[in-house]
């Protein structure tokens, strides 16, 4: 064989030698000595229970998507601070899949994925002082009240506005797509893509502002007299600010849909639209906080006594906060990563440090996808098998017990089935049947396509056994006790000849799993949202994606190739165990 | 023999109108409304009454007033006139459409034949004489593993390695672009693009040579192999006269019965590479609703797969004398 050599075997005495082993042990100890097999089986097996237990811990919605978080390569380096800037950071700011951090000396850091303008970082700009992070560029200002900004370069985002030119900066921040200004005496500026981003300075015409802070959507200011006004030209929640904040506001944060504010007195307000139990305040942080900083579905608050507290969306731990968060002097939240600065000048983070598979041109996980997608894909594998062994050994044992008339139509029309062109018929029924019904009702109409179009192979199969054993002697005598002829077939026939059924299963089993890839990649198989092998290959037929976000097919791809290629070793393997025959071929 | 070829032909014509009217009730199953959608274009430009009055006028164009039953049976008459309708995407008979691509199809599989038997059986027959050395075993293994990988994820792999990372193969398509080759010229250009996908199709080669060695080893375990070589024959006779010559009849099965299938597009393969074949163009009608392609296209796959049951039924009993057709 390919893998060591086969043992010698035992000698054995000659009564020994007689000792009858039951076929079954046979077929065992044949199967055990093929290592190939048995190197299939632990492969298929340990696939089979990834995908079926690791999801119990690890959840995300199917329905889920998230712009920010789309074609992100496979790594775990979101939150990787430098080494030199962990013990002296001045600012650390995160983006949706990086971090750009300045140190006390004014020297900027960046880590995590960056694209390449991200990581042009302009090399005149003296002490940077203050930096801001948006979706895919940087706002930094020097310690001469100097602006410059890298990274995204569309949407005008690389020109600073003239009129900002001689006038000083109070606050910076930077939105998805688009960058503000807060000047010393209290006007905001803003620039980039306004169409995605709903910032209108206009709000705020009149006021002295503070501060700005932005989300994906839209940005809220806080006035010197501590009033928030939302910056958004179209009506939102956030809108909704309570009246009696106004006017004692120390802090705000912005989350996705909410925004929250630090009154004068240390309690939290939280307004805007309620997700991830984002209006839960919790109690022990009323009255006692002092800063605030949110993430897309998270808020972070700093006690008074240097403690932090996290509530909200917590699928990538962002709001978990670490033991060691304690002794606060500086509060960043971005994303889905926080980030605290101590006393001592060290630094704490936490949050999402990546993706193990990468994620997918909608920003969904893809290794969870690949576990959601294994479960689909084999189920639908499995079921569809079962439908074609009820079907062919139904038609398969009818047709050989009785043979005649009988024999000649069923064959006839296992003929006519198994002519049929496979794919485009499924294509077709999927196309015209499966727009009219639910996704369940798709996934259980490729099962049914599957199974009623390939039984022919083990129909014929188990009719040629029945045809072989229907003489044997134990069937004459199960006729002689008058046995019905049903159960002759079924209870006598069928279970000796099982294994032969068996080995048969496995291989089919690999052929509806590759069947049912082939329907999802083309478009006609289980549909999105809900996952399979193949449908996540669908979108990756573009070289841009082959080429450049190649985890998005490579792991799909590797462990389909993996799964059917050890159960068809298995398969291989069992066959030859059930028939030693084969064997000498 | 005639009897048995007309019988089976007659069979021919009775599963294909069975499966024709099954096919025509799914057909007639899809929501939308071929007439409303002709109309549709007018509905701002005139009157509702005369809208509702073009709206017949198209119902009586298509037929569509008539029961279901005298549809089926107008639709078929016309097949069987040569009529196969008209797509209602690209506003031409589909016998006109289904031309380019058919050859398309054609040229791509038989240089895929070529390819698959030059290559396939003598590996096989190698694989048979050296039954249980590294070779054997080590292509066994390979042969299991090309044919349990898809094709789209060969193609995928294929792509990345031949096409992008070392470009030596054009991604997809079938002409260069911007390139107005002639004559020999635009042949080889032909053939240029047709590589890289007879290379992935090649890879579910492994099926063609564990045929080849299996019905090669049924022969050499023949009790005339023996025989043959009791009396001292080169083992290359015995191999190539005696055992081959007999494993050819099982391999002229499979080889007859595959070559009916250049004419089927491999759907996969030509949507991947945009190959314009009739895989695509099945493919592409089914996208784009145009159901009298994708109904037509569907009887043709399975006239040819009948066709192709029957064929290789006769071919066995050509080459192998002993088999009685009944």
């Amino acid at each position: 064989m390919l893998f060591g050599k086969k043992k010698e075997k035992e000698q054995r005495s000659v009564l020994e030698e007689e000792q009858m082993q039951s076929p079954f042990r046979t077929i065992i100890k044949n199967l055990l000595e093929n290592k190939l097999a048995m190197g299939g089986l632990i492969v298929f097996v340990s696939i089979f229970a990834m995908c079926f237990i690791l999801p119990i811990w690890f959840h995300q919605d199917l329905n889920y998507q998230d712009p920010t978080q789309k074609n992100i390569a496979p790594g775990f380096s979101f939150l990787s601070v430098p080494s030199d800037l962990k013990d002296n950071a001045e600012v650390i700011e995160f983006g949706p899949t990086y971090g750009v951090g300045v140190d006390k000396d004014g020297y900027v850091y960046e880590w995590g994925q960056l694209t390449k303008n991200l990581k042009k970082i302009p090399a005149d700009m003296g002490k940077v002082v203050d930096i801001a992070v948006g979706q895919d560029h940087v706002l930094a200002i020097n310690d001469k009240g100097n602006l410059y900004t890298w990274g995204f370069n569309r949407m005008g985002l690389n020109v600073i506005p003239p009129e900002l030119k001689g006038k000083k900066i109070a606050d910076i921040e930077a939105g998805y797509q688009v960058s503000v200004v807060v000047t010393e005496d209290g006007k905001v500026v803003s620039w980039g893509n306004t169409s995605a981003v709903d910032i209108s300075t206009a709000n705020v015409k009149d006021e002295k502002v503070k501060e700005v802070k932005a989300n994906i959507q839209t940005a809220i200011a806080l006035t010197k007299d501590g009033k928030v006004i939302s910056l958004a030209k179209k009506e939102t929640a956030l809108d909704n600010v309570p009246e009696e904040i106004q006017g004692k506001v120390e802090k705000i944060a912005l989350t996705d849909k909410a925004a929250a504010a630090v009154l004068k007195d240390g309690t939290v307000k939280v307004w805007g639209n309620n997700h991830d139990h984002i209006f839960s305040v919790p109690e022990e942080v009323q009255g006692k906080a002092v800063d605030i900083s949110g993430g897309r579905n998270h808020l972070v608050v700093v006690t008074e006594d240097g403690n932090a507290v996290a509530w909200g969306g917590n699928e990538n731990k962002q709001a978990t906060v670490p033991t060691k968060a304690s002794n606060i002097a500086k509060l960043t939240s971005g994303y889905y990563q926080n980030c605290i600065i101590k006393e001592d000048g060290s630094v704490v983070t936490w949050g999402l440090k990546g993706y193990l598979l990468g994620t997918d041109n909608l920003g969904r996980n893809v290794f969870y996808r690949i576990l959601k997608g294994g479960q689909m894909t084999m189920t639908v594998g499995f079921i569809a098998v079962i439908i074609q062994f009820a079907i062919g050994i139904l038609v398969g044992g009818i047709s050989g017990y009785y043979g005649g008339t009988v024999d000649i139509l069923l064959m006839r029309l296992s003929e006519v089935v198994g002519s049929l062109p496979f794919i485009p018929l499924a294509l077709i029924l999927s196309a015209l049947i499966g727009n009219k019904v639910s996704d369940v009702g798709r996934i259980i109409m490729i099962m049914l396509i599957l199974g009623f179009l390939g039984w022919t192979g083990i129909a014929g199969l188990v009719r040629a056994q029945v045809l072989a054993e229907r003489n044997k002697e134990f069937v004459v005598a199960a006729k002689a006790l008058g046995v019905r002829e049903k159960n002759i077939i079924f209870r006598h026939i069928v279970p000796n000849v099982m294994t032969i059924i068996i080995v048969q299963a496995t291989i089919s089993f690999a052929t509806c799993m590759l069947t049912e890839s082939g329907l999802s990649f083309l478009g006609f198989g289980v549909a999105e949202p809900i996952p399979s092998w193949g449908n996540m290959l669908n979108n990756c037929r573009s070289s841009e994606v082959i080429s450049q976000y190649w985890w998005r097919w490579v792991f799909p791809s590797v462990v389909l190739g993996l799964c059917t290629v050890s159960i068809n070793l298995f398969g291989d393997g069992l066959r030859r165990a059930v028939d030693p025959k084969a064997n000498e071929r | 023999m005639a009897k048995y070829i007309l019988k089976r032909l007659g069979y021919i014509i009775i599963v294909f109108f069975l499966l024709s009217i099954l096919l025509f009730g799914i057909f007639k199953m899809v929501p939308g409304d071929p007439a409303r959608l002709m109309v549709e274009g007018q509905k701002q430009s005139v009157s509702p009454e005369q809208y509702e009055m073009l709206y017949q006028q198209a119902r009586v164009r298509l037929g569509l007033d008539k029961p279901i039953p005298v549809q089926y049976l107008s639709w078929m008459g016309n097949i069987l006139q040569g009529d196969f309708g008209y797509s209602t995407v690209y506003r031409i008979p589909v016998k006109e459409l289904i031309g380019p691509p058919m050859k398309n199809t054609i040229a791509l599989n038989v240089v895929y034949y070529i390819f698959l038997f030059a290559i396939g059986i003598p590996l096989g027959i190698k694989c048979a004489v050296k039954k249980d050395t590294v070779f054997d075993t080590s292509l066994q293994v390979a042969t299991m593993i090309g044919i349990s990988i898809p094709s789209f994820i060969s193609a995928l792999i294929f792509i990345y390695l031949f096409a992008i990372k070392i470009p030596i193969f054009p991604i997809s398509g079938m002409v260069t672009t911007g390139a107005n080759f002639t004559g020999f010229r635009a042949f080889l250009d032909y053939l240029y693009h047709m590589a890289l996908p007879i290379i992935v199709c090649l890879t579910g080669i492994g099926g063609l040579i564990r045929y080849v060695r299996g019905a090669l080893l049924d022969a050499l375990s023949m009790d005339y192999v023996r025989t043959a070589r009791a009396k001292g024959l080169k083992e290359k006779t015995v191999i190539y006269k005696h055992a081959f010559r007999n494993a050819m009849i099982p391999i002229t099965g499979w080889i007859v019965g595959s070559i009916v299938g250049i004419f089927g597009g491999a759907v996969i393969i030509e949507t991947l590479f945009s190959w314009k074949g009739v895989g695509k163009l099945l493919i592409d009608s089914l996208n784009q609703h145009d159901y009298t392609v994708a109904l037509s296209m569907q009887m043709f796959y399975i006239l040819l797969g009948l066709a192709a049951n029957l064929i290789t039924d006769l071919c066995y009993c050509i080459v192998d004398p002993r088999i009685k057709l009944d």
